[in-house]
């Protein structure tokens, strides 16, 4: 991951422009953007039927604009909230202008929220996106940050998959700084420090018994 | 003040996925009218004056305005056309535009074609794709794709209503089984076999409490309805159309943790509600279409229905959003299997999307078409036999359904 620093140019005076001083870039290796490309075809036996291969591939620029502080925070290992300075409602993920008809998307404010949760709901995943393959079994809740209004999807760590239950204390916990890059998964919820997993049940054994093969066939494309 | 809206024809391609058998988007919608013409030979391509396109993803179709293709491939060059664009609620989001415009009085006879070409990505990529319906911001980063999503509320929703892994996969047998009497199912053209609830228990995990055959198929298809004022049913199909006596369409959150206290949810239903478990949109575009079609009590007035089953959770979800039950009799619902063929309110006979398929833009047609099929007693030449077949069904319910629960659409459609 390599970071640039930009000198400051002048500015355009009529309207107002961000200028960019940091560019970070984490290219995966192989990742190109060919724009649109025929790969190649293939075609049936009987000679009807004729298949074609289409790359594509863009890149595009995530414009995070009013939200911005909230991934920017992220990269400083901190969750921002937004909060209605006229209902007191309080978000995370976060909302620039208040959902509150009566509050007539009066515009929030920044707040900096505790890293500390509560899992309101969970799921124990055996299957996913191409992205999250090889991540399986995800554990992944919807955890209440404590003072939102709403609940935020993350993945929990740090607890064996069937020990995950309702309401459980959670704490928030950041990748080294070196690792982030100003998305939701730079950080990940783990089990708070006073929490102890129930005695086995009949549940438990059932989520155990499902994730077996999980495990094994992660391990055949690792 | 409005006009009766009637939905007068309309077929599917088979459904599949993979190399089988395709046309094309344009060839497959010129069958499918084309297959229409032949139940209503009085239907001439002349007769429409507005077309309705129902496409969820340029991702899948790798084509922008795809539409365009069609529409001009059909002929139809000259005649107004737009597409309807809702998740998985752009079918029954393309029919309550097209309804809206029978009823103002300003069309006649509307076209509604809706395609998805699922298969031209693998099924993971094309996972990931849905999932960008997801607020990739928040929630694709973390793993997420749809399933995950709807396991995580369905497990919170079966806890609150004592509702098991095996009631609901009596859903997932109960959909496939039935696709194995319609030969355009993709069930049935792709798999062709019944299964037991054992079998869904046993198929493997998707995200718990979710399994393999507790999800929808992804596919390729297309469809087409025709719906029109009762003056032009009248006149070309006389014996064989269904009035749309109710519809709704209802709104919730795109991430599905932002709704454990939506204001405006509170205003109507009071706190908590609809919490990450109940589907609050389509409670509320249920009681839209009960309404305006004066259904008091739809467990005994409803005969029937084609709902949106992405998964057998939420096909048990959306029975008590549609007041059919509550949290105190839901369980015991599933548990008498009262939306089976041989009971009374079925559900899915035609197959749902668990196995019929689920071509997004298709998808929400097909459920219209289906039950249109059974309000017109069409059900024995268009299946294998009569076993799927409602007798004397009267009145059914089509439901549309989007995201997590983000845009669903509701209709009833009776026997005219």
């Amino acid at each position: 991951m390599s970071k640039i620093l930009l000198k400051k140019k002048d500015r355009e005076k009529k309207v107002e422009k961000p200028f960019f001083t940091e560019r970070k870039e984490y290219r995966p290796e192989g990742v190109k953007e060919t724009g649109l490309a025929l790969v190649g075809h293939e075609i049936s036996e009987d000679g009807y039927v004729m298949n074609q291969f289409l790359h594509y591939d863009q890149l595009y620029t995530i414009r995070h604009g009013w939200n911005s502080r909230f991934f920017k925070g992220l990269l400083e290992g901190k969750i921002w909230g937004t909060r209605c300075p006229k209902c007191g409602d309080t978000w995370v993920p976060v909302r620039t202008h208040c959902w509150n008809l009566d509050c007539n998307l009066q515009k929030t404010e920044w707040v900096e929220m505790p890293l500390k949760a509560k899992v309101h709901t969970w799921t124990v995943a055996g299957w996913s996106g191409r992205s999250s393959l090889k991540r399986l079994p995800i554990v992944l809740v919807y955890g209440v940050v404590e003072g939102s209004k709403v609940a935020i999807a993350n993945e929990l760590h740090g607890i064996d998959p069937w020990d995950v239950e309702f309401d459980m204390p959670l704490k928030i916990v950041f990748k080294p700084e070196e690792e982030r890059v100003g998305a939701v998964t730079d950080f990940h919820f783990e089990p708070a420090d006073s929490w102890e997993p129930s005695p086995m049940n009949e549940e438990k054994e059932r989520i155990k018994h499902l994730i077996e093969p999980v495990y094994d066939w992660v391990k055949t494309f690792k | 003040m409005t006009r009766k809206v009637c939905v007068v024809g309309g077929a599917t391609t088979p459904f599949d996925y993979g190399p089988t058998g395709f046309e094309s988007i344009e060839g497959g919608a010129a069958e499918c009218i084309r297959e229409t013409q032949e139940d209503i030979p009085e239907f001439s391509l002349r007769d429409i004056d507005l077309m309705v396109y129902s496409h969820f993803s340029v991702h899948f179709g790798h084509q922008l305005a795809a539409e365009w293709i069609i529409h001009d491939h059909l002929g139809l060059v000259g005649l107004p056309h737009y597409r309807v664009e809702n998740g998985g609620n752009t079918g029954g989001s393309a029919l309550y535009a097209a309804a809206l415009a029978v009823m103002s009085g300003h069309h006649d006879v509307v076209g509604i074609v809706g395609w998805e070409t699922m298969d031209s990505v693998t099924q993971s990529q094309g996972s990931e794709f849905i999932a960008m319906a997801s607020d990739i911001r928040y929630e694709l980063m973390v793993g997420g794709i749809y399933p995950i999503y709807y396991a995580a509320m369905a497990n919170k929703w079966m806890k609150d209503n004592n509702v098991t892994e095996e009631d609901v996969a009596t859903i997932g047998a109960k959909n496939r089984n039935n696709a194995m009497d319609n030969p355009k199912t993709q069930w049935y053209r792709n798999e062709n076999r019944y299964i037991t609830v054992e079998d869904v228990m046993n198929s493997r995990l998707i995200s718990y409490p979710i399994k393999k055959y507790d999800c929808c198929l992804m596919s390729r298809g297309v469809a087409f309805v025709l719906i029109c004022s009762e003056e032009y049913a009248k006149k070309v199909n006389p014996d064989r159309y269904a009035t749309i006596d109710g519809m709704g369409l209802s709104s919730c959150t795109i991430r599905a943790g932002d709704r454990l206290n939506f204001p405006g949810w509170t205003e109507q239903y009071g706190p908590n509600y609809p919490e990450m478990t109940e589907f609050g949109a389509c409670r509320n575009s249920a009681e839209q279409a009960y309404k305006m079609a004066g259904i008091k009590n739809p467990l005994k007035e409803i005969d029937f229905g084609e709902i949106h089953d992405a998964f057998s959770t939420s096909e048990a979800q959306i029975y008590k959003a549609l007041g059919l039950a509550d949290e105190n009799t839901i369980a015991q619902f599933l548990r008498d299997e009262r939306t089976h063929m041989h009971s009374d309110i079925p559900m899915n006979p035609g197959g749902g999307l668990m196995g019929y398929g689920h071509p997004v833009g298709a998808t929400g047609l097909m459920s219209t078409i289906e039950c249109f099929y059974q309000i017109t007693d069409m059900v024995p030449s268009k299946h294998l036999s009569r076993k799927t077949e409602v007798p004397d069904a009267e009145c059914g319910i089509v439901n549309s359904h989007a995201g997590t629960g983000t845009s669903i659409s509701n209709f009833i459609l009776r026997r005219h």
